[in-house]
């Protein structure tokens, strides 16, 4: 039972569930408590003791019956002869079969067939063949499988350990002799569906243990490659890696309880500290409850050269902003517009089309949108603000207005700069980095959602 | 607990029984998760939408195997004095009155600072100790001699701190008290601990419990929990009230009505002597099912459509 278990759970794992070892431990422990014969019992049992989460109960409910129904057939043939492995178990059952046939196949009496594999298919015993099937399949490493054009070549390693070669040598001796015969006939047919069940049973199991490797080597892949470069097609699914990377962040808020003047008395605490007054109250004690959330301001840069990447910080804001309360989102080319409210009333798709559309790809003035920055936000910026600004710094020869933002480092001390490109490019052309570095506490290449997970982890860290 | 009531809880079927008995109809998934519980001695985590019998589960878990049911409701806040112990400062104040008074008699005659220090440390301290200390729902579950029920209730409403601090609680059934030490269970209780997912709760949490999702129940089982519960409603109007819910269920609306408004609405019904559902019943009742304005007034064109649909399915 351990080991049906076990390669159940590997099967759920493979899945994306994330089931720990205590949890394997408690589902072994309630499968020994119910049994594992009364099916829809065992699917609850298992069900509560291995999924915690209303989202993975889909995913197990389908693997579940993927994998039992697959196993209750083996049991079936388990129960018939269990073998060791392929051969021991043809062998076996072979002998079993030669003792005491179940059906009588063909009227003409078998003789003459020395394959084992064609004595297996004559006799017809289904069952006995899923058993060796499942057997050589796990020896030809059909579990391992992570694409589904490997189906081919694992079903016929698979049939190769059946003993296939030796078959059909033998098939091709009979035919010479006499092609038309039944039992020839009979067993051409037999091999047919013979293969069809072997590749039935091998692209099961690609079902069961390996249909998701594809997509995790895909998200991991995303994770690094370059913003700029993503293909629209990915957008969809680059935006669930950002929700995810976002409510990771938002996760990381934390209630602190702190000493203060005010609040409610700490009884606990006062007796404590005036034990040593005869009991006295002498020193009282407070406590409060301060909810820490960071501020955060993000300044994007919607101009034609940075455009691609500032769709996707815009895109990371937005989920952002759903799960972070003070999340304020400013977009300029030349003229700077706070779209926090735009971000908070719309949806996704819209309210990214109205930024793209009403700020994007004109021509970037630093100086103007500082100018707009100051008026707008400055006075909002204090010392638990952290401004993060995504930009190229590149100003087309104009003045940068590098006195707002000395202002807002003065201010926050915790400024970020995010830079799409590469440290080898800053100051190269129009690009007027270096004037605004010293004013920055953090300056970063940023280009890949990697990148921007992060930094923007960092904040909040440094935020609390 | 659990020896004593071997034969109730002997397996799910069972169990489902005997709540039947005690007027609380389950799925299989609910029956399963208590025999689970019962047997594995672990805590059960139950999630689902608003009234759907999450905490009533515990109540009547509780009743079948008669044993004390400690309530806990968690809110924002919520901390280890007001739900695992706290001191009794009053007295410990008279207590530190009356050891001045014993002072001088335990102090006399001592030579030197050493021999004073020495003697104070032979005095019994008590001020730490069991005498003083005012138990709160988990230590009065962990204390009680013959099991409990605990029932920690809406544990997303609780501080992420709290949820920390309950998992020494739910692995190991035992607690640690800074001045005393650790306080293990005498008999360990049956913990339900009931979320409507406010937050999203740790996964340190839930590896220790088994997940037990209560979700709407089907027209089947709602039909049995309306027997159970209003028996004197007669059966058509039962079948014409649960099909309406259901359709109710599939509209988008801001709180769709659960169990237990169901069970109003019936109890209602009864009430207004009403044979037969039609529209103007549903729109003078209407308020009983849905407890927002907007979705009264979203509902209320529909009625007829709805409940077409409802009398089709019958």
């Amino acid at each position: 039972m351990q080991k049906v278990l076990g390669d159940f759970i590997h099967a759920l794992r493979h899945a994306g569930l994330p089931i720990s070892s205590a949890e394997t431990l408690d589902a072994l422990r309630a499968a020994q408590l119910v049994g594992i014969d009364n099916a829809p019992l065992l699917k609850h049992s298992l069900g509560m003791t291995l999924t915690k989460r209303l989202e993975h109960r889909l995913t197990y409910e389908q693997i579940f019956d993927q994998y039992f129904t697959s196993y209750d057939q083996l049991k079936e043939g388990y129960q018939e002869a269990p073998p060791q492995d392929a051969t021991e178990g043809l062998e076996k059952n072979a002998q079993a079969e030669a003792k005491s046939p179940k059906q009588a196949p063909l009227n003409e009496p078998v003789t003459n067939l020395n394959s084992p594999l064609a004595q297996q298919l004559m006799n017809g015993d289904m069952s006995a063949m899923q058993v060796m099937i499942s057997s050589a399949a796990t020896a030809s490493g059909a579990q391992d499988i992570s694409f589904i054009t490997q189906v081919p070549m694992v079903t016929y390693r698979v049939m190769q350990a059946l003993g296939d070669t030796e078959f059909q040598q033998e098939l091709v001796r009979l035919a010479s002799s006499d092609e038309s015969s039944a039992t020839v006939q009979l067993l051409r047919q037999r091999r047919s569906q013979l293969q069809q069940q072997v590749r039935d049973y091998v692209e099961q199991q690609y079902l069961i243990f390996n249909q998701n490797e594809p997509n995790k080597l895909r998200e991991s892949n995303l994770q690094k490659v370059n913003l700029t470069s993503i293909d629209h097609r990915n957008y969809k699914l680059m935006g669930e890696l950002v929700r995810k990377a976002a409510k990771r962040l938002a996760s990381m808020h934390s209630r602190r309880r702190r000493i203060t003047k005010r609040g409610l008395l700490d009884v606990r605490r006062t007796i404590a500290t005036n034990a040593a007054y005869d009991g006295f109250l002498f020193h009282t004690k407070w406590k409060s409850t301060r909810v820490d959330r960071p501020k955060v301001m993000v300044v994007c840069d919607v101009s034609g050269s940075v455009s691609e990447v500032a769709r996707f910080l815009l895109l990371f804001l937005y989920c952002l902003q759903d799960v972070l309360p003070k999340v304020r989102s400013f977009v300029f080319s030349s003229d700077m517009a706070e779209v926090t409210q735009l971000f908070e009333h719309k949806g996704m798709d819209l309210a990214l089309a109205e930024v793209m559309q009403k700020w994007a790809n004109l021509p970037s003035d630093y100086g103007k949108a500082l100018t707009d920055f100051e008026q707008i936000a400055l006075a909002d910026i204090d010392s638990r603000t952290t401004v993060i600004m995504l930009g190229d710094a590149r100003n087309n020869n104009e003045d940068g207005n590098i006195s707002v933002w000395e202002e807002v480092y003065r201010r926050s001390q915790r400024v970020i700069w995010l830079n799409p490109e590469g440290e080898f490019s800053w100051d190269s052309a129009d690009s007027i980095m270096s004037k605004y570095a010293p004013f920055c506490s953090h300056v970063e290449t940023c280009n890949s959602l990697q990148d921007l997970n992060r930094i923007l982890g960092s904040v909040l860290k440094r935020a609390n | 607990m659990i020896i004593r009531n071997k034969d109730k809880i002997n397996s799910p079927d069972t169990i489902k029984l005997n709540f039947e008995a005690l007027g609380y109809i389950c799925s299989d998934a609910i029956a399963t998760s208590v025999y689970l519980a019962c047997h594995l001695q672990k805590p059960i985590l139950v999630e689902g939408p608003p009234g759907v019998g999450k905490t009533e589960l515990a109540k009547k878990a509780s009743e079948l195997l008669s044993s004390p049911l400690i309530r806990m409701q968690c809110y924002e806040g919520l901390d280890e004095a007001k739900a695992l112990y706290e001191w009794k400062y009053g007295k410990q104040l008279l207590y530190t009155q009356l050891l001045k008074d014993q002072l001088g008699d335990v102090m006399r005659g001592a030579k030197g600072l050493d021999e004073s220090v020495s003697r104070l440390h032979q005095f019994g301290d008590i001020f730490y100790s069991d005498e003083f200390l005012e138990p709160r729902p988990l230590l009065q579950a962990l204390r009680s001699e013959d099991g409990a029920v605990l029932l920690i209730d809406e544990i997303d409403k609780a501080d992420q701190e709290f949820e920390a601090f309950l998992l020494e609680l739910l692995s190991d059934y035992q607690i640690s008290i800074p001045e005393l030490g650790t306080v293990k269970a005498k008999s360990k209780p049956i913990v339900f601990l009931t979320s409507n997912n406010t937050r999203e709760l740790g996964d340190a949490l839930k590896r220790r419990c088994l997940h037990l999702y209560i979700p709407f129940p089907s027209k089947a089982i709602e039909q049995k929990i309306i027997t159970a519960q209003v028996p004197e409603l007669n059966d058509k109007l039962k079948q014409q009230l649960v099909a309406f819910i259901g359709e109710l269920r599939e509209m988008a609306l801001k709180k769709v009505p659960a169990v237990s408004e169901t069970i109003d609405w019936a109890r209602a019904l009864l009430l207004l002597n009403v044979e037969n559902l039609d529209h103007e019943w549903i729109k003078t009742t209407l308020n009983l099912l849905l407890k927002f304005q907007d979705d009264i007034e979203a509902v209320e064109p529909e009625i007829d459509n709805l409940l077409k649909a409802a009398t089709k399915e019958n």
